[in-house]
């Protein structure tokens, strides 16, 4: 299933290599403490495999900040156009934009037109969801597993993050992921696919199916 | 030169004769005798201590997170045992253990033979009791954290105690660092010749003194805010803190602060490995160099622990990400000049026994594991998956704080075990418990990464029954059940042979192959 993020693809490849450099590490430490055959590695040997890794770190951080980067190119669109950098789509780009309020200990979502639920946001399969989070008491996580994003919000600020939808109707979890009091393990809600949810084109002209 | 040196300083001079110091330790000199080695004897016995009351802890919360739902413990009760879990391990065991070891070893091979300023380590010790005591009577449940403003909010009116426990871990961990620093350049023969535990010891020790200030603050903080000493607070964001300032404070200690048992935990095998091996390690400048970027490295990297934070954004996010990725390079420096080393020449089949060399052997193991695994946890985009505060963070640092730290300062343990009683220990039961804690952690930490990867949170006493979470818990029990049991033969071991062991030799550690002496690397010689 496709992901805000658009993370699978860099991260399995990203994956596969810390998966390989540490089989390596393991292979060599066993081959060093079982193999009959002795070995005096060089410097020059340390310092092309430093000079491997160093090579690694860059590929990782270019990776990782391309993904991010895209994944942020519709958010926080007020301060953009502030900063007169506003391009794109901005909040035009996703189908909802719900509120969330994070507390001890629970989440509420607010809809465009004001309407409240505490502890489940319905929207429709596939739909790209803008989250505007903020938290009143303490700091909260914002983590939904399904999607694959996690934030963190503290009391001084607003975040702002975004999913798409899976488009299977469903049930699915939606948790704090920051130790926020002693309610933060029942700081849990849903994520609730519906189909049978008016789209917000409906709700804004004013129909309803 | 310098590795030989530091060989024959290892090796059978006359200092090193084991003799039976614990038994004829009087109560006055085990409790304020300024001597070195009754100094550290008394660190290492209480930080075992400690070891054990942090994990009843964890096997108490184990088992109520063995099967989902509530069992016997409520969330007020099960977030103080984390705390304290997390608490006492770190500041009661990781640090003072390994920091008293350094203190044994260091003067014996350094050969000064003394440790210089002695009366701030005794110190240090003392008010890290305190803390100890205030953190057991106070009973905080805000996490080794202590997020402001939920620290001060979790309605506990004992609250202070665990603040004030804050400044006094700072307080002993400043003095233990100038300790250390005290006697790293107490050596004769130049810092070119110094053994690689004094530079570990120096490293670190300036680490201690620079990182442990902000640690204080923070608990200076807590403790203004928390009794609401002044009408404007420093973290209440409700009178006119900030929360972000919290965090910058805190994770300029917090990330440097798992440097402080991981540095001296290096310096163990840099100064054990040449002992058993009989041969000097693979390179001594590369271990120099890579104990200095470690130590410029830990400071500026702390907000990757709280990086899905909005603050962290934006180049200034990428600016951690990257030093974050590259204080990986200093670590991959080391475990080269490990496995280098062990590679150079055959290895003797008295290493292959000794239980020390074996506990050193999959502790570097398990930094591999925990280490390589974690190039992912630098990274935003992964970061900001699966990876921040679930349960994939617990098996990082289990890896590096238990598989790695922990079991080197049981192996350095072990090592100075026929120094300070005169005995060896069991060699079966020091084999059961070495073989339950390598089996037993590898479980726990791999079942923790697979739960990290499913995304389940960290500071949980229930959960749901989500695909995967049900079997990972139950393995992770499993597994610290397994380490559990290893704790009590090693326990019974370490009693049971102080009295009836056999007597060690003068050379505890010989280097042999088929029982002959090594021929021409014998420390002997």
């Amino acid at each position: 299933m496709e992901n805000a993020l658009g993370i699978w693809g860099p991260q399995a490849t990203l994956m596969a290599i810390t998966a390989s450099f540490t089989v390596l590490g393991m292979v060599m430490l066993l081959a060093a403490m079982l193999m009959g055959r002795r070995w005096k590695p060089s410097y020059a040997f340390e310092l092309g495999f430093i000079a491997i890794m160093i090579g690694l770190v860059f590929y990782a951080d270019w990776s990782s900040v391309k993904t991010y980067a895209a994944y942020q190119e519709n958010l926080n669109i007020e301060e953009k156009k502030v900063s007169g950098i506003a391009v794109g789509e901005g909040e035009a780009a996703f189908d909802r934009i719900v509120t969330v309020i994070a507390f001890q200990w629970g989440f509420a979502f607010i809809s465009k037109n004001e309407e409240m639920s505490r502890n489940a946001v319905v929207v429709r399969p596939g739909e790209k969801v803008l989250f505007k989070i903020v938290s009143n008491d303490v700091i909260h996580g914002f983590n939904i597993p399904v999607a694959q994003i996690t934030a963190e919000i503290d009391p001084d600020t607003k975040r702002e993050m975004w999913i798409r939808a899976p488009d299977k109707p469903g049930k699915y979890l939606i948790q704090c992921i920051n130790y926020c009091g002693v309610g933060h393990s029942q700081m849990k809600a849903w994520l609730v696919v519906s189909a049978d949810l008016p789209t917000a084109e409906h709700l804004n002209s004013g129909e309803s199916n | 030169m310098t590795q030989e040196l530091e060989l024959e300083r290892m090796g059978a001079k006359a200092h090193w004769k084991p003799e039976n110091l614990t038994g004829k330790m009087s109560l006055n000199e085990l409790l304020f005798s300024n001597e070195y080695r009754h100094i550290a004897l008394k660190g290492i016995f209480t930080s075992l201590i400690m070891l054990a009351v942090g994990g009843i802890f964890a096997l108490i919360f184990r088992a109520e997170l063995w099967v989902p739902d509530v069992q016997f413990l409520g969330a007020k009760v099960y977030m103080t045992l984390m705390t304290l879990h997390g608490m006492v391990m770190v500041f009661g065991f990781l640090i003072p253990m390994v920091v008293s070891i350094c203190y044994y070893l260091l003067p014996k091979v350094l050969g000064t033979e003394r440790l210089y300023w002695a009366g701030a380590a005794q110190l240090s010790y003392w008010i890290l009791i305190v803390a100890a005591v205030l953190l057991v009577i106070g009973r905080p449940d805000f996490t080794w954290t202590a997020y402001a403003p939920m620290s001060f909010r979790t309605g506990n009116p004992w609250l202070w105690m665990g603040h004030v426990a804050i400044i006094l871990v700072a307080i002993s961990e400043f003095l233990a660092g100038a300790v250390l620093v005290r006697n790293a350049f107490s050596g004769s023969g130049g810092w070119k010749n110094t053994p690689l535990i004094a530079w570990a010891c120096g490293t670190v020790g300036l680490l201690f003194l620079v990182s442990v200030l902000p640690l204080g603050f923070v608990g200076w903080g807590l403790l203004s805010d928390g009794l609401q000493w002044t009408s404007v607070a420093f973290f209440d964001p409700s009178r006119g803190g900030s929360v972000e300032f919290f965090l910058y404070m805190f994770w300029t200690y917090g990330h440097p602060a798992v440097y402080l048992p991981f540095v001296p935990a290096i310096a163990i095998i840099y100064t054990l490995m040449p002992r058993f091996l009989g041969y000097p390690m693979w390179s001594y400048w590369s271990g120099v160099i890579a104990f200095i970027l470690l130590m410029l490295g830990a400071m500026p990297i702390g907000p990757h622990h709280f990086q899905p934070l909005y603050t962290v954004s934006g180049d200034y996010q990428r600016f951690v990400q990257f030093l974050t990725l590259l204080v990986f390079i200093p670590s991959v420096l080391h475990v080269f000049n490990w496995i280098a080393t062990l590679f150079m020449k055959p290895i003797p089949d008295s290493a292959r026994r000794a239980i020390p060399f074996k506990f050193m052997i999959f502790a570097i193991a398990f930094i591999v594991y925990g280490g390589a695994t974690a190039f992912l946890n630098g990274q935003i985009a992964p970061d900001s998956d699966f990876i921040h505060n679930t349960y994939w963070i617990p098996a990082h640092f289990h890896a590096m704080f238990f598989g790695f730290v922990g079991q080197m300062a049981i192996a350095g343990f072990y090592f100075l075990y026929p120094y300070f009683t005169g005995k060896m220990y069991n060699q079966a039961m020091a084999n059961a418990h070495f073989w339950l804690w390598q089996v037993g952690l590898f479980i726990k930490i791999t079942a923790m990464g697979v739960a990290g990867y499913l995304y389940f949170p960290r500071w949980v006493y229930d959960y749901l029954e989500m695909p995967g979470w049900v079997e990972a818990q139950f393995f992770i029990s499993v597994g610290g059940y397994l380490v559990g049991l290893g704790f009590i033969f090693f326990v019974v071991n370490l009693a049971w042979s102080s009295s009836y062991g056999k007597p060690a030799p003068d050379n505890p550690w010989p280097v042999e192959f088929d029982g002959q002496p090594a021929p021409a690397a014998s420390p002997a010689e």
